[in-house]
């Protein structure tokens, strides 16, 4: 199994205890896209932190491809981020005053083999707006920079907080569709949070989360390509 | 308001850069008051004395004892007095110059104790008196004489107690005491030279033409004509004054105006992060000026309490400096001294002014935005600049690209550290430079130039032989036609004066029965070889004309120098006329045959004793600049660390490690910090070329601008050390900026 989380639990201590993540338990296959879904604060992106190793659990195991993430030092937390996960945000994160280009070589900058930054350019569609800064561009093509810059170093795990979270349908249907494609061309395995259970049909796994305990959990055989979820 | 209560919130969030501001502010209004309250009192007191002791407007010397003396007076309207003055030896490796007192010029002023009322009784001046341990009441043993102390003085002819007119420093041990005509008696060796200050004070330099015209018509042999501007004696604290004064508002003003930048960007940041707020007040009802009052509170804090702070710690200072010069340096009565208000006031409401216009313009700014457009809230959207845009720097690598960029990103913020590191290094090498040229000038007696031992010059002009192992010399203090405080000396050198070596600026000798000039005095008067210079001499007014034919690459001062029988022959005296000669030995001449005495090797040991109140003055301005510096680079390091939190925490999250992200967030000011270094050499140059041009005019006192490489690599160790510690104190801030930050916050 690519990613394995089991009995992960989380609090967060001040004045009174809040349990976050109360025994977690999950399973993503190598080259498989899983979806986690769930109300405002079931605990959905500290899992994913987690897993992403920004943060730490507090007991349980997260396994990404036979490394034990919860074992890790900060600085090997450091080293696993560098060489493994890419991240995308809900808004983007895009440094301001760096171009779509430089915002790439952000990340290609510490990769052992990144790809080229104009062919992950040219893969999310935005060859041509290389030298623009961020404010110059709409919020879809902004996220597409940041899927850009998220897959430029190929990582193994690529995490999506509410991707599609600040766009309109339309814009949002066309990221999915690139991560889609992502998926299926370079073969990265994909972890997504998000609040619309339509997107669900896209992914192999779908967690749905509730006051920090896995409340559903089930597989999809038949996969919806993006183009064709509505809501 | 309860808005106002936001303000100590704010203050101690960012405690480092408001103390680093406040630090700014107090030494801007802690140099005003301080330099320009020593110069102005200093300068007033000097002037003062000037006038109520009826200070010498020139001296001079006579061949035979000046007759009709009251007929002169009246003609001329003056008064002219003679004084006696004899140096003695002390036991004790100091030398002590008697002099006797006048009655209608040069009013010896009592500083301490009480006049002198019998012989035997003594005025000594009052740092002679400190370096020899002498109190009131001590008796000075001259060997043959025995005086009784009776009190300190001040000589409105004597501020500056040289021993020879020409020199630099007072010789250590050096003194000057008053003591009565009978005393100076039993000195028959003892040197008279005549007194004179005008009675009408317009003109002067047409009534010292008139007088000298009434002197040349007795018939009188004149000889060390000294107009009081020339004369160091007189002139010199004017050097100290005027040094003062160059840095009493330029670099106040710089200081502010550094303050104002920084000062802008906080608020601007503060007013932009607080947008939302503003729009949700003014839809409340708040009226702009009650915002614009509240975001101006803070600059204006910082303004008064540096400013107020700076005046109360300069104010105190003032009398102490005023003191000690007084006492120690160039010696005049003090008194109480006067404050001026304009002063205090521009110490304490300057730094309010230029704060408070910048922050007001900062904010109005924001402001005038609607209610509307405030509340949608364009945090973060930072526009990009002009410099941003225009920069094509795709062949750079990342790192470079990125520092580059870092730098760009606010160009107030760029020009604050630019401007800052520039104010900081010239303020450190100015000192340096200064100290340098000093030493240049001193040293320049052992530059090669001569290779004598003694330099002796007569009183009066002889012709023969001279002794064995010595060469003749003539001299004429003149000055250029166009330029009468340029004053020089045209030199009159035997050929064959195997003594001396004038080298050109390559090096090689120059020919020495041709028109040399050195290389001050030609950088001075704008010469070059082959040009033809018209010139006057202070004795007899009479113009002469020469062509340059070399440059001397000496500092020893301005010279002419031609071969002497062409000297006496351009200045009409018999051939074989000298007034001094060089010479390898000691020759044993009487000191009332003599004008002047130098030893040309050992000039250094004087430069000892004016060194070490030198270097300790420059170690401060230094350290002073180091710290300026300092707080520059930290309020600059502090606010982009800050300005970049979003991107810092991103970088974490995408793996790189704590030294890469420092080094792409610290580093990238470092060549910032270059340029400003690089800027401050030609810009110290030009303000050392003003000061050195003021003194030119001031006391004819002319430094070579040098650069010491030692130096300037000393000013850069000390600024990239003060750059790489600051950096070190802010990289722990960076760590401590969380990831969280990164993945909760929607920047653009
Ligand atoms: N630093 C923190 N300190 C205290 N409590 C926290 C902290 N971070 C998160 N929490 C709490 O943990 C719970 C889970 O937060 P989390 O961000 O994982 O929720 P989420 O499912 O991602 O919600 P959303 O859909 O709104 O993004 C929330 O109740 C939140 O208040
Ligand atoms: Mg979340």
């Amino acid at each position: 199994m690519f990613l394995t989380v089991s009995n992960l639990t989380k609090s967060y201590y001040g004045g009174i205890t809040t349990p976050v993540l109360d025994g977690i338990n999950m399973e993503l296959e190598q080259g498989s896209i899983g979806v986690i879904l769930g109300p405002s604060g079931s605990g959905k992106s500290t899992l994913m932190n987690i897993i992403g190793g920004v943060d730490r659990a507090d007991g349980g195991e997260v396994l990404v491809d036979g490394i034990n993430v919860t074992a890790l030092t900060d600085d090997q937390l450091t080293e696993y981020r560098r060489e493994r996960i890419g991240f995308i945000f809900q808004f983007y994160n895009l440094i301001p005053n760096l171009t779509v280009a430089e915002n790439i070589e952000v990340v290609s900058n510490i990769s052992k083999a990144p790809l080229p930054v104009d062919d992950v350019l040219s893969a999310v569609g935005l060859a041509d707006k290389k030298r623009r800064f961020p404010r110059e561009l709409s919020g879809g093509e902004q996220q597409r920079v940041s899927i850009a810059r998220a897959i430029v170093k190929n990582p193994a795990l690529l995490l999506c907080d509410e991707p599609t979270g600040a766009l309109d349908y339309v814009t949002s249907r066309d990221v999915l569709a690139l991560l889609q494609k992502v998926n299926t061309e370079y073969g990265t395995s994909i972890l997504m949070i998000t609040h619309n259970s339509a997107i669900a049909g896209m992914a192999q796994a779908v967690y749905k989360l509730r006051d920090g305990k896995v409340a559903e959990a089930y597989r999809n055989s038949q996969l919806v390509p993006a183009e064709r979820i509505e809501w | 308001m309860a808005l106002q209560k936001r303000i100590w919130r704010i203050l101690s969030e960012n405690k480092g850069r408001y103390i680093g501001i406040f630090i700014l502010i107090f030494l801007g209004s802690f140099t005003l008051v301080a330099a320009k309250g020593f110069a102005d009192n200093y300068g007033l007191l000097v002037n003062r004395f000037a006038l109520h002791n009826l200070q010498e407007d020139l001296s001079f010397s006579v061949d035979q004892p000046l007759e009709g003396l009251a007929a002169l007076k009246q003609e001329t309207g003056a008064a002219i007095e003679p004084y006696r003055y004899a140096d003695i030896p002390l036991s004790d490796k100091g030398e002590l110059r008697l002099l006797t007192p006048q009655q209608t010029v040069n009013l010896p002023a009592v500083t301490s104790g009480s006049g002198l009322q019998q012989p035997g009784d003594i005025l000594i001046d009052p740092f002679f008196a400190s370096t020899h341990g002498f109190k009131i009441g001590d008796r000075i043993d001259t060997g043959h004489q025995s005086f009784r102390i009776v009190g300190t003085l001040a000589l409105p002819h004597y501020i500056y107690p040289l021993k020879y007119i020409n020199d630099i420093l007072p010789p250590s041990g050096f003194g000057i005491g008053l003591v009565s005509p009978a005393d100076m008696d039993s000195h028959p060796e003892a040197v008279t030279v005549y007194s004179v200050r005008f009675a009408a004070r317009d003109n002067l330099g047409g009534q010292v033409i008139g007088l000298r015209a009434a002197l040349e018509k007795q018939g009188v042999g004149l000889s060390d004509w000294t107009d009081a501007g020339n004369n160091k004696r007189i002139r010199m604290p004017w050097a100290t004054i005027t040094g003062a004064k160059t840095i009493a508002v330029p670099l106040p003003v710089a200081l502010f105006l550094l303050c104002c930048l920084i000062v802008g960007i906080v608020i601007w940041r503060t007013v932009k992060a607080d947008s939302v707020i503003i729009g949700a007040l003014y839809a409340q009802g708040y009226r702009r000026r009650e915002l614009t009052l509240h975001y101006l509170t803070l600059p204006l804090l910082l303004a008064a309490a540096g400013g107020l702070t700076g005046v109360l710690m300069g104010l105190p200072t003032i009398y102490p400096t005023v003191k000690y010069m007084a006492n120690s340096y160039y010696i005049i009565p003090y008194e109480k001294l006067a404050v001026s208000a304009a002063d205090v006031l521009a110490g304490i409401l300057m730094p309010s002014a230029f704060l408070g216009l910048a922050a007001f313009l900062v904010i109005r700014r924001e402001l005038r935005k609607t209610a509307g457009e405030l509340m949608k809230g364009d945090r973060g959207k930072t526009k990009i600049n002009f410099l941003e845009r225009g920069l094509r720097l795709e062949r750079f690598s990342f790192g470079t690209k990125f520092r580059l960029r870092e730098q760009l990103r606010s160009i107030p913020r760029l020009l604050f550290l630019l401007f800052g590191v520039t104010a900081a290094s010239v303020m450190m090498m100015f000192g340096f430079t200064i100290n340098h040229s000093m030493n240049v000038v001193f040293q320049s007696g052992v530059d090669g130039t001569y290779d004598y031992a003694w330099e002796y010059s007569f009183k009066e002009t002889r012709q023969g032989q001279v002794p064995n192992g010595a060469t003749p010399f003539n001299a004429l203090r003149c000055y250029p036609e166009s330029k009468e405080n340029a004053e020089f000396y045209l030199t009159g050198i035997a050929s064959n004066a195997d003594g001396i070596f004038l080298r050109d600026a390559g090096g090689n000798l120059l020919p020495k029965n041709q028109v040399n000039i050195t290389y001050l005095l030609a950088d001075r008067l704008k010469l070059r070889e082959g040009q033809r210079i018209a010139f006057v001499s202070k004795l007899d007014g009479r113009s002469y004309e020469l062509v340059v034919d070399g440059i001397v690459q000496t500092y020893s001062g301005q010279f002419i120098y031609m071969p002497l029988e062409d000297f006496n022959k351009l200045t009409g005296q018999p051939a074989g006329s000298y007034t001094g000669v060089f010479s390898m030995g000691k020759l044993p001449y009487e000191d009332w045959e003599l004008a002047g005495v130098k030893d040309l090797q050992n000039l250094n040991n004087t430069m000892e004793d004016l060194a070490a109140p030198m270097t300790l003055m420059v170690i401060f301005m230094a350290l002073i600049a180091a710290l300026m510096g300092a707080i520059i680079i930290y309020l600059v390091t502090s606010l982009m660390i800050e300005e970049s939190r979003a991107t810092i925490s991103l970088l974490k999250v995408f793996g790189y490690r704590g030294k890469e992200v420092r080094s792409l967030i610290l580093n990238g000011s470092a060549w910032v910090v270059l340029l400003g270094f690089m800027l401050s050499i030609p810009l110290m140059l030009a303000s050392a070329s003003a000061l050195y041009g003021y003194l030119g005019e001031m006391i004819n006192m002319v430094l070579p601008i040098m650069l010491n490489p030692a130096y300037v690599i000393l000013s850069f160790a000390l600024i990239v050390t003060v750059y790489q510690a600051t950096k070190g104190l802010s990289g722990r801030k960076l760590i401590k900026i969380p990831m969280s930050e990164a993945l909760k916050a929607g920047s653009e």
